[in-house]
């Protein structure tokens, strides 16, 4: 220890603003100096970054005197004169200790170094920091190093698989489409999405976050950690802190770019046209039916070869690339950080809908955060502007991939004179013309974010802190369908449809809190009391217009405004949905810390929530939660064993959390007129309708144990970190089901359901340096399981139709499951076909399906049917490998889910799909026939027929596919140039790299991206429809990357 | 420094203080449970909502698809409807829920009406007993198709609680019946007639309306025919009391003129539309006329069993002695209606823009351009080769958006119930042949003196159920026909087919479409929606399911 203190380095600063302050104190000190005749000590204690570090206790050395730092670092201490020649002693938990020798300074300023670094991390926690070692709560952190060299656009993008059950799907890869987010799984049949709060501003929208401006996160996953959200948390809360300013740092500037080419990875492929033609000839005579080519035809169309009808056509190789600058620094008062970004992600769609730039995604970003110090006050400001813009088509993502997949390979999508051709199968629309000549749809979304806050250190241990903030959101889209005429018939956006747009919404955040700190010798207490609102208001309008100019778009003899589609803001339709919405949330929130001896932490938090979304009566909900954390390794028994185990700590946690997440207004009954609902002597009418509402409505309440603990060795360059938790969510708001349609309407949401959500997170990182190489390996893995246990006053089931199969809710069972018949293999032989249950009144054929007769009744029905998998992923992990050489380092990162279903319908699964397709892949020619009796799928038969009754119409596991997957996400090698070159030409540091992304996938689904999944985060099962298969294809991306400081 | 503590602490006590934001937030466009009857345009737009809510294009055009009349062959977006012709359901077919559904809204619709609607003191005694009556037939018309389906059904005669939808039970038959009838001649005595509407309400329910749906519901009870006479000569005999109805002149102008649609003195209660994007339209047309004329595809197509149908214009069937029918020439000489309502291969077809073209659908006849409309196995073409007519929307806008009305009864089906009846009761005669399949054959454009007479040879039962299909054919009559007649079993067993472009081998030629099948021991009833039966313990499933 005392090696430790002889080798430290300090640095001792005058701090002007400090002295100021200092001198005004001096009367007092005076007149205290003639009764103790001591000397007075001021100082600042900061960590290495520069960053105040509050609470660090203060002793001189040999006696029992001694003080703690305040709110910002700043310490007082009285020495008796006969201690003058002594040292003062600087411990805080995470830092090594560190002694000074007085030596008759009057201002003492200290530097902590950080102990080790996994317990040195400063962990920003809900309205404060703390060090990760004394937490209580189950909190990760992801820094800016995990995030900064992914070339992504999204931050949700870069934090997959970065922290265990941190759950995130890319449903669809089209460039500015969001992502499925949730914590642990899922706990509530309703929304699932986490709480995100930005720079301590809640609602903001973290998809237009920068990620280059990203300089933590923080996911809050229990209810020790999150409770002090109260009504919002029970989802989890993710806490982003962008980049600021340091004090006292050479200013410096640094640029970062990455340019790259995105390939569509198309995983489809089609049968030739001659053997789909053979394939159909082979489904009608299955079925009974005449074939449809005769063997001359399908001769020609062997000799014809392949046309250009296929998604391969759509699609291009398309540039993604970004460019970022910033600038920060800081003096001894003032800090700040400036960015500005550029991202422009192009769509793999070819065309440009006939004028203007391609298809495609921009972003531009600016942000600004300054921090200014003025004796007691500390003021800070963080503000910034997010445009983005995305020009889309015109028909839909969903509508191309359809078309181009259900069409034969014998048609093209142009002749040689270029005209766009229909076909007998896609009589409607030709794609190709679409994206080309369709028009297209702008959206362009500004936002504006703030945050003023300012916090006032009144006394040394008592700190307020105000803050304003919020965002303001105004979203406007610009939509023009063009005309497209195709040979020999057939024509798009004849209606010349042209629509504008505008949703705006503001979010007002204010909160108030007072914290107060205080050491008694081994006792530390720290308070936090606050009070907060939030205030959302929403409102929207349209205005469409048909039959406009063909050329123009603009008004003229015959064109109309479409009533059903233009609306004011104070419009609502015939569902009750309206145009503006007005919510509010006032709130009491407190935590109290306390620890002993840097080794026992106990931790108390609560929220009152008041919410305008319910009535006056069920309007306020309390979430209180405690927490414990026990530091073993602190303990003197286990100072043998501190070389072996570094650290050891358990936590554990319990609290209840809470959740508002349905549509305002819904516990009133309210009538309403809307237009266009009848029409007498050939004139419209208005209609009334009504919309019932449930005074009763109040919160979600979740229950949330979580027990963890934190382990390191072999100095800290081994850390594990498990978490356990189990949580149950009641009064979960649905609409209720256990009444029948005879009642005539629907329900608004009710207090009704009950979810239990448990499961586990293990992370491992280790470090291996040897002389000059670096390797990280970082492993994280997770697993969560939910059960049903209410569903609605006493119903235990609801099964809701989605095509050809169903979703399932069953009390006892995982809130939502695919539901069907299971399969037997097939039908092999006649005797088989008279001996084994049929589906009642079904003919089947040798080639067939069967089904397994649950209930051994003899005939296949309703009864028979049972869950059939669990769409929700579970195992996900991630694995980062970093290695580090000289100038050189790479990183790789692989990220995956071990266990999903993934239930697909549509022309990629079934054959001459529902007469809506009318191709074969190559990936469905594994037919049952009597040399392959272990097909996957089921002998061709005609649409309508039985068999394809028996086998396609039947919801069953034919459907299912394995959704599992490994991917190798990102991989950056980057080679640093050596700075004694690059100092020459101005150049702090100078980092070339290749990126690589996508690169290879691990899964047995092997015609869509593993990630497709028809649910978002509101896991309404009655609002979704199955999974056609039509997503817009995943692709690699290789690119290069400069970073620059300056 | 001091004065800038004590700004920052007020700043913070009125930020505080301001941010306790009240919390009764209320839409502004709304009515409230305490004010919504009082004001007369909400009741009338609770009554139009009622309206609105009796029936809709896809019930009427897809009920079909459930008949021998037509096959359809993606019925995903109609709750499945194609499985229903096809008889391969089961209890948790959408179709069934989302038809219970649909009525039991409008049933409740109308409860809440007739309970609320006597808060109103400023619409006047009688337009709100006119209303009251306008109501009661809706409210019957729910009871009734619901009854059609599902046999013993919850009646509701007032609004139910959701503890009482958890345990109705299924009220007997016969009481919904006698419910139905006595409420639509309760609101057939306070309905004015059509002639005593003010122009503006034409397509209101009248009294006509009110008895013409009580003499159907009659008629498919079978053992009620006298009744359903009474009623009919009510109807046929007092024009002054029930309203003065007649044939339209043209057969196919009363679908597809749009003047002719909308005012004419024929049909008696229609699903009324009106034209443009601002109106209240329909669209389904854009999934079954030929594919020139702007379909997108066919997902409705007419059979060749209805094709057979037509009789000749001799008035013999096509398989009687001595009809003249030449199968090479299928189409000539036959019942004009079968032109007018059906599309068939080289048929003439008059478009939207005014101009006429040939419509060819037999595989490989086309001599002008690719083959839009011709018959092939795979693609969007129609799969019986077949294509409809009856109801085209000469004014439609793009993607076949259309506001022609489409008739729920019409007097033509007053005068085929009254022949239907009278036969039942063998008291048909020259006299009442006159009064009906003479008129609606003449009304047809046959000229041909053994169509038009009573005829002496022949099953008049085998006549008249002809004529009620063939006249009624796409207007979603003929699956309720063959059921109440028990003939589905027959009709929906075996292949249902198209023209005669396969292979001569098979079916002698004639498109195999579809493969039906039809379990009499339970299939003339539905079941009742599973999620239903799950529901209430009181809710017995039909037998058989």
């Amino acid at each position: 220890m005392r090696q430790i203190a002889v080798a430290m380095a300090f640095t001792v600063l005058l701090n002007n603003a400090y002295a100021e302050e200092g001198s005004e104190h001096t009367g007092e000190t005076k007149s205290d100096k003639q009764h103790l005749a001591s000397i007075s000590v001021t100082g600042r204690v900061s960590d290495d970054q520069g960053q105040p570090l509050p609470g660090v206790s203060i002793g001189i050395v040999g006696t029992a005197l001694g003080t703690v730092t305040d709110g910002n670092g700043n310490y007082k201490l009285s020495i008796p004169e006969a201690y003058a020649n002594k040292s003062l002693s600087f411990s805080y938990l995470g830092f090594a200790k560190q002694e000074v020798p007085i030596g008759g300074n009057t201002i003492i300023n200290v530097k902590l170094k950080a102990d080790a670094k996994a317990l040195n991390e400063v962990v920003v926690v809900g309205y404060g920091t703390q060090t990760k070692v004394s937490l209580t709560g189950a909190v990760n952190q992801v820094s800016a190093k995990d995030i900064g060299d992914k070339p992504v656009l999204n931050t949700l993008q870069a934090l997959q698989g970065e922290s265990p059950n941190l759950i995130i799907q890319q449903t669809t890869m089209d460039p500015g489409s969001g992502v499925n987010l949730n914590i642990r799984g899922l706990g509530t049949l309703g929304d699932n999405t986490p709480l995100v709060v930005i720079d301590g501003i809640i609602g903001g929208d973290i998809n237009l976050l920068n990620p280059n401006d990203v300089a933590s996160v923080s996911v809050l996953k229990d209810a020790g950690a999150a409770a002090i959200y109260g009504s919002r948390s029970a989802n989890g809360v993710i806490l982003v802190t962008t980049k600021s300013g340091k004090l006292n740092q050479k200013a410096s500037v640094s640029f970062d770019a990455s340019y790259g080419i995105q390939n569509p990875d198309v995983l489809v492929k089609k049968v030739s046209a001659s053997d789909n033609a053979y394939y159909k000839n082979q489904s009608l005579i299955n079925s009974g039916l005449p074939p449809a080519y005769t063997p001359e035809q399908i001769q020609q169309l062997a000799a014809q070869g392949n046309g250009t009808w296929d998604i391969n056509h759509l699609l291009k190789n398309a540039p993604l690339h970004s460019e970022n600058m910033s600038i920060s620094g800081g003096g001894e008062n003032s800090s700040y950080f400036i960015s500005a970004g550029y991202q422009d992600q192009g769509s793999n769609l070819i065309g440009n809908g006939g004028s203007g730039g391609d298809f495609g995604y921009k972003k531009y970003n600016l942000r600004l955060n300054q921090t200014a110090i003025v004796g007691k006050f500390k003021f800070n400001v963080v503000l910034s502007y997010v445009k983005s813009q995305n020009k889309t088509n015109t028909v839909g993502d969903n509508n191309i991939f359809a078309d181009a997949n259900r069409v034969p390979l014998n048609y093209s999508w142009q002749d040689a004179n270029g005209n766009y051709l229909t076909n007998p199968i896609a009589s409607q629309y030709n794609e190709k013309g679409v994206l080309e000549h369709g028009g297209y749809g702008l959206t362009n979304n500004d936002q504006l974010f703030g945050n003023l806050n300012g916090t006032l250190n009144i006394t040394k241990d008592l700190k307020l802190t105000g803050i304003f903030g919020g965002t303001i959101n105004d979203n406007s889209q610009f939509f023009r369908r063009e005309q497209v005429n195709y040979l020999p018939s057939g024509v798009y956006g004849d209606d010349h449809t042209v629509f504008d747009n505008s949703y705006r919404n503001q979010l007002l955040n204010t909160q108030v809190y007072a914290e107060y700190n205080k050491q008694i010798k081994d006792h530390k207490f720290k308070v936090l009391v606050g009070v907060s609102n939030e205030s959302y208001s929403s409102n929207a309008f349209q205005l469409q217009q048909l039959y406009t100019d063909p050329q123009l778009g603009i008004p003229t003899t015959g064109t109309t405004i479409d009533a059903q589609n233009s609306y004011n803001s104070n419009y609502q339709d015939a569902s009750g949905n309206r145009a503006t919405q007005e919510t509010s949330l006032n709130s009491l929130f407190g935590r109290a810390n306390y620890s002993f001896k840097d080794r026992y932490f106990l931790e108390g938090n609560f929220r009152e929530d008041a919410s305008s979304k319910f009535a006056a009566g069920h309007r306020t909900g309390f979430f209180p939660s405690g927490a414990a954390s026990w530091l073993v390794t602190e303990e003197p028994f286990m100072a043998r064993l501190k070389n072996t185990v570094n650290l050891l700590k358990f936590r554990t946690s319990y609290g209840i959390l809470g959740n508002q997440n349905v549509n305002a207004y819904q516990y009133q009954t309210t009538y309403f007129n809307y237009p266009n609902a009848y029409g007498f002597n050939n004139t419209v009418v208005g209609g009334a309708g009504y919309n019932l509402g449930n005074p009763d409505l109040t919160w979600e309440r979740a229950a949330t144990f979580n027990v963890g603990l934190d382990a390191a060795f072999l100095n800290n360059n081994l850390t594990v970190s498990l978490d356990y938790f189990d949580k149950t969510t009641k009064d979960i708001l649905a609409a209720r089901q256990d009444v029948t349609a005879i009642f005539g309407a629907g329900f608004p949401d009710a207090n009704v359901a009950k979810v239990r959500n448990h499961g586990w997170e293990v992370s491992v990182a280790y470090t291996l340096k040897t002389n000059q190489v670096t390797q990280n390996f970082s492993f994280n893995v997770a697993d969560n399981q939910n059960k049903l246990e209410a569903l609605s006053f006493g119903v235990s089931q609801e099964i809701v139709n989605a095509d050809v199969f169903s979703f399932l809710r069953r009390v006892g069972d995982p809130i939502t499951q695919y539901y069907g018949y299971k399969t037997n293999g097939y039908f092999q032989n006649a005797s088989d076909v008279l001996s084994y249950p049929k589906p009642a009144g079904q003919v089947v054929a040798p080639g067939d399906l069967k089904f397994v007769d649950q209930n051994h009744d003899g005939v296949i029905d309703d009864k028979d049917k049972v869950p059939l998998g669990n769409p929700f992923p579970r195992y996900t992990f991630g694995f980062t490998y970093r290695i580090a050489y000289k100038g050189f380092d790479l990183s790789a990162f692989i990220q995956g889910v071990g266990k999903r279903d993934v239930f697909l319908r549509g022309e990629l699964v079934e054959p001459f799909h529902y007469n809506y397709g009318a191709t074969v892949y190559e990936h469905q020619t594994d037919f049952w026939a009597p040399t392959n009796p272990d097909a996957r799928f089921p002998q061709l038969a005609a649409i309508g027929s039985a068999s394809n009754n028996n086998n396609w119409r039947n919801g069953s596991d034919l459907y299912k596919f394995d959704g599992a997957y490994a991917r190798l996400k990102n991989v950056n090698i980057g080679y640093n140039l050596p700075s004694s070159l690059t100092k020459k030409i101005g150049i702090q540091k100078l980092r070339v790299s290749v990126i690589g992304q996508n690169l290879v996938t691990l899964t047995k689904l092997k015609f869509i991206d593993p990630e497709t999944s028809e649910f978002n985060n509101n896991l309404s099962i009655t609002n979704t429809s199955s999974n056609s298969a039509r997503a817009y294809p995943m692709p690699r991306f290789y690119g290069m990357g400069l970073n620059a400081t300056f | 420094m001091k004065n800038y503590i004590k700004l920052f602490i007020i700043t913070l006590l009125v930020v505080t203080a301001s941010s306790c934001k009240k919390l009764d937030l209320v839409p502004t466009n709304n009515f409230t449970d305490q004010n919504f009857y009082t004001t007369s345009e909400n009741v009338n737009n609770a009554l139009n909502n009622i309206y609105s809510g009796m029936y809709n294009s896809d019930l009427y055009f897809y009920n079909d698809a459930m008949s021998d009349n037509a096959y359809t062959a993606q019925g995903s977006s109609y709750g499945n409807v194609d499985q229903v012709g096809a008889g391969t359901f089961t209890s948790s077919l959408p179709k069934f829920i989302n038809d219970w559904s649909l009525y039991y809204q409008g049933i409740k619709a109308c409860n809440l009406f007739l309970a609320g609607i006597d808060q109103n003191k400023t619409l006047g005694a009688d337009v709100i007993a006119r209303m009251k009556g306008e109501v009661r037939f809706v409210r019957a018309w729910h009871h009734f198709n619901l009854m059609k389906w599902w046999g013993d059904v919850p009646l509701l005669s007032a609004d139910i609680t959701p503890d009482e939808a958890k345990v109705v039970a299924r009220t007997p038959r016969a009481t919904v019946l006698s419910f139905i009838t006595s409420e639509l001649e309760a609101a057939a005595a306070v309905l004015p007639s059509k002639d005593k509407y003010a122009a503006a309400d034409n397509g209101r329910i009248t009294n006509g309306a009110a008895l013409a749906l009580e003499a159907r519901v009659l008629l498919y009870e079978g053992n009620r025919m006298q009744d359903v006479v009474t009623i009919c000569e009510k109807l046929m005999n007092n024009p002054a009391t029930y309203g003065q109805y007649a044939l339209t002149s043209d057969y196919g102008s009363l679908f597809s003129d749009p003047a002719v649609n909308k005012t004419n003195s024929e049909s008696m209660l229609s699903l009324q539309y009106v034209s443009g994007v601002a109106g209240r339209t329909w669209a389904d047309g854009f999934d079954f006329y030929p594919i020139s004329a702007g379909s997108r595809t066919n997902n409705l197509a007419p059979t060749q069993e209805l094709v057979n149908d037509y009789i000749m214009n001799n008035g013999k069937g096509i398989s009687d002695a001595g009809s003249g029918y030449n199968e090479s020439n299928p189409y000539a000489n036959r019942d004009p209606r079968l032109t007018a309502t059906i599309v068939y291969d080289k048929a003439s077809f008059k478009n939207a823009d005014g101009t006429t073209q040939i419509i060819y659908i037999k595989p490989g006849s086309d001599p002008n351009r690719s083959a839009l409309n011709e018959y092939s196995p795979n693609g969007q073409v129609s799969a019986t080769g077949y294509y409809w007519r009856k109801y085209f929307d000469p004014n439609h806008l793009p993607q076949f958006v259309s506001g022609l009305n489409l008739h729920l009864i019409r007097w033509a089906e007053v005068l085929l119930d009254y022949a239907e009846a009278k036969n039942s009761l063998a008291q048909m005669d020259a006299s009442t042949w006159n009064k009906t399949i003479m008129v609606l054959r003449q009304r047809a454009g046959f000229t041909d003196p053994n169509a038009l007479n009573f005829p002496t040879t022949g099953d008049m039962t085998t006549i008249i159920r002809r004529e009620r299909r063939t006249e009624l054919a796409m207007e979603g009559i003929r699956t309720e026909d063959i059921r109440r007649w028990k003939l589905s079993e027959t009709v929906l067993n075996g292949y249902v087919h198209g023209a005669k472009f396969g292979d001569p081998t098979i079916d002698n030629g004639y498109l195999r479409v579809q493969k039906r099948q039809f379990d009499p021991s339970k299939n003339y009833l539905w079941p009742i929606p599973l999620n239903e039966v799950n529901k209430d313990p009181n809710l017995k499933q039909n037998p058989g399911y």
